[in-house]
């Protein structure tokens, strides 16, 4: 929930330490692969995983201090927020230095690099901005959003080399070439990536549990990490088409690669796929036994696992064509192939959505009779609507006050959206110290209401 | 009110559920595939003997040189097999396979003894292409039941370098 208005926090529950178990077992896992590629293969995802290391303490350290910079420390943020920001982009550029020199540059050239994370860009940028609006109450910080499609990006993609190359391995020494070596490729791609893409939504779940509210949260952040995970593959595929077609072929193979992955497959695939491990975290968030917790996330792991699966596996039954009916084929395979899964994000994203306005507007409610002045009777059912409340806004702008305004109201309405999904949480004894927090919400919203005038 | 607020969950919760049971459904499929692919209980004791991965001309159809594990994207190559080694009877075939997974050269399958005169297995390059893609070749040599391979008598890995 709201970042500006969290609360300092009475030490640590529990889920902070499983949190920190969890990366301190992604960073071993990291070591191992480095150490074990570069012995092993003395190859180039090796040395790239050797020289990633670096990538993703500064992206932990980053991350620790965007958190401390908004949730603990509001005296030295600007301070510790120059310092993520610069740790953030050190880790981008060391990581993109990284794929050009130790993987692309050698095969395809950096600028052949650059010019596929150029055109990747726009497409991945527009599809976050897309999922973030997804959430019509209440929006996810970019920083998390962010953070998740960079772990997406960067991290997944590094924890899957060890786990992929040793299955690959064995796979090519004991099975027989065609459909069955096929599956067990499969399986792996499914098991491992969804494992890495999920392990950063869960760690969001089990630490930013104030920014995760529900299921609608949990696809937000899902389809983040899918995003920033297909971000690096588009550029992955495209220089290594490039690569072994040559000049020419290869740029029409790679603006082929482009177009299936970045505009056909940019909400299929990966982010439909991690949307699903979203869904199932955010499902349980909202349920108190511990049982029902595990098959929820347990079930949303395995529909991921399984659509990349079937993705992976049955692709040789629905072949191209070499004529001109491919255009049409290759936009089929994609939608029957993948749509269900996206399908299944769709219904659970309507279910969510209906869920949390149907329980935002009794909350908004409740706070308004109560009379604490935060919410008053009126402003109930501008509040319930995303439409409304944009009008709301608008209309606040064009009284005269300009785009100040429009942000004060829009302030304003977030943080009685925060207030109201804190008492809803409170109601169904999801937070850890509810009345602290919904408290300090309060005034944060009286304090807001002083100064704007919706 | 709390109890009430629980209740919310539940379709949410039963249509997670009913996504896991899909995804069991998708992935025993999955292992059916796999499974009727790779038989289980096929292993014999029959392994070939693959003399090597040579340089080859096209027009002589001659291998020269000795055996290697990596080419150049210009360089022609093919896998020499013993195909004596193997019973007679014996239905095999061997396969090229590019980094794509596309068959790229290929004999049989027939019986051993009628491959005796195709000892040399070239590989070709990739439709449309005049050299050979790079990245690793896989050579098996399979043995066939039914006109389904069911068992790898022997493989080899050559590499085609990128650059050259």
């Amino acid at each position: 929930m709201a970042a500006q208005a969290a609360y300092h926090r009475q030490g640590r529950p529990a889920r902070y330490r499983i949190a920190a178990g969890l990366v301190g077992v992604v960073l071993l896992v990291l070591a191992v692969t480095a150490v074990f590629d570069y012995r092993s293969f003395a190859d180039v995802p090796g040395r790239a995983l050797l020289f990633g290391l670096p990538v993703v303490v500064f992206i932990g350290l980053a991350t620790y201090l965007g958190v401390e910079a908004f949730d603990r420390d509001p005296g030295r943020r600007r301070r510790h927020l120059l310092l993520a920001g610069g740790l953030l982009t050190a880790a981008i550029l060391l990581w993109l230095l990284i794929l050009d020199v130790f993987v692309f540059t050698q095969d395809a050239g950096p600028v052949v690099a650059l010019v596929c994370a150029i055109a990747c860009l726009p497409t991945t940028a527009f599809a976050l901005w897309v999922v973030r609006r997804l959430d019509r109450n209440e929006k996810e910080p970019w920083r998390l959003v962010l953070a998740a499609a960079a772990w997406g990006a960067i991290v997944a993609t590094s924890l899957v080399i060890l786990g992929e190359s040793l299955w690959e391995e064995v796979s090519v020494y004991t099975l027989l070439p065609g459909p069955g070596l096929e599956a067990s490729t499969a399986f792996s791609a499914g098991l491992f990536e969804e494992l890495a893409k999920g392990l950063a939504v869960l760690l969001l779940f089990l630490a930013m549990r104030d920014e995760f509210d529900d299921v609608v949260d949990g696809i937000v952040y899902g389809a983040a990490v899918g995003l920033g995970f297909n971000f690096m593959e588009s550029i992955a595929y495209m220089t290594y088409l490039f690569s072994i077609f040559g000049d020419g072929a290869g740029a029409g193979a790679a603006g082929v690669q482009w177009y299936a992955r970045q505009v056909l497959g940019l909400f299929f695939g990966h982010a439909s796929y991690t949307a699903l491990i979203g869904a199932g975290i955010g499902i349980a968030r909202q349920l108190s036994s511990r049982r029902a917790q595990v098959l929820a996330i347990a079930s949303g792991w395995l529909i991921a696992i399984a659509g990349h699966f079937a993705w992976d596996a049955w692709l040789t039954f629905f072949p191209i064509s070499h004529s001109l009916f491919a255009l049409v084929e290759i936009h089929l395979r994609t939608f029957l192939m993948d749509g269900p899964f996206t399908a299944m994000v769709a219904v659970l994203l309507l279910l969510g959505l209906r869920l949390e306005g149907r329980a935002l507007e009794r909350q908004l409610g409740a706070e308004a009779v109560s009379g604490s002045g935060a919410i008053m009777p009126y402003e109930v059912p501008v509040l319930s609507s995303p439409w409304q409340r944009f009008l709301a806004r608008w209309r606040a702008m064009d009284r005269g006050a300009g785009f100040r305004e429009y942000g004060r109201v829009g302030r304003l309405q977030n943080a009685q959206l925060d207030l109201a999904m804190e008492r809803w949480h409170r109601e169904r004894k999801e937070i850890d110290e509810p009345l602290a927090a919904e408290e300090a919400l309060r005034q944060r919203v009286l304090r807001l209401r002083r100064q704007a005038t919706p | 009110m709390a109890a009430a607020g629980a209740d919310d969950v539940r379709p949410l919760y039963r249509t997670i559920l009913a996504l896991g049971a899909v995804a069991l459904g998708i992935l025993l499929l999955g292992g059916i595939e796999f499974v009727y692919f790779e038989p289980l209980g096929e292993r014999t004791s029959n392994q070939v003997r693959i003399e090597g991965v040579f340089a080859y001309d096209h027009q002589t159809r001659q291998t020269s040189g000795a055996d290697m594990d990596s080419f150049s994207r210009d360089q022609e190559f093919a896998a020499v097999v013993d195909w004596s080694s193997l019973p007679p009877e014996l239905v095999v075939g061997a396969n090229w396979y590019d980094s794509f997974g596309d068959v790229v050269g290929s004999a049989g399958p027939a019986p051993a003894r009628e491959l005796a005169g195709q000892e040399v297995v070239p590989v070709a390059a990739h439709s449309g292409q005049e050299r050979n893609l790079p990245g690793h070749y896989l050579f098996v040599v399979e043995r066939y039941e039914n006109g389904q391979p069911v068992e790898v008598l022997g493989r080899r890995i050559a590499l085609v370098k990128r650059s050259g």
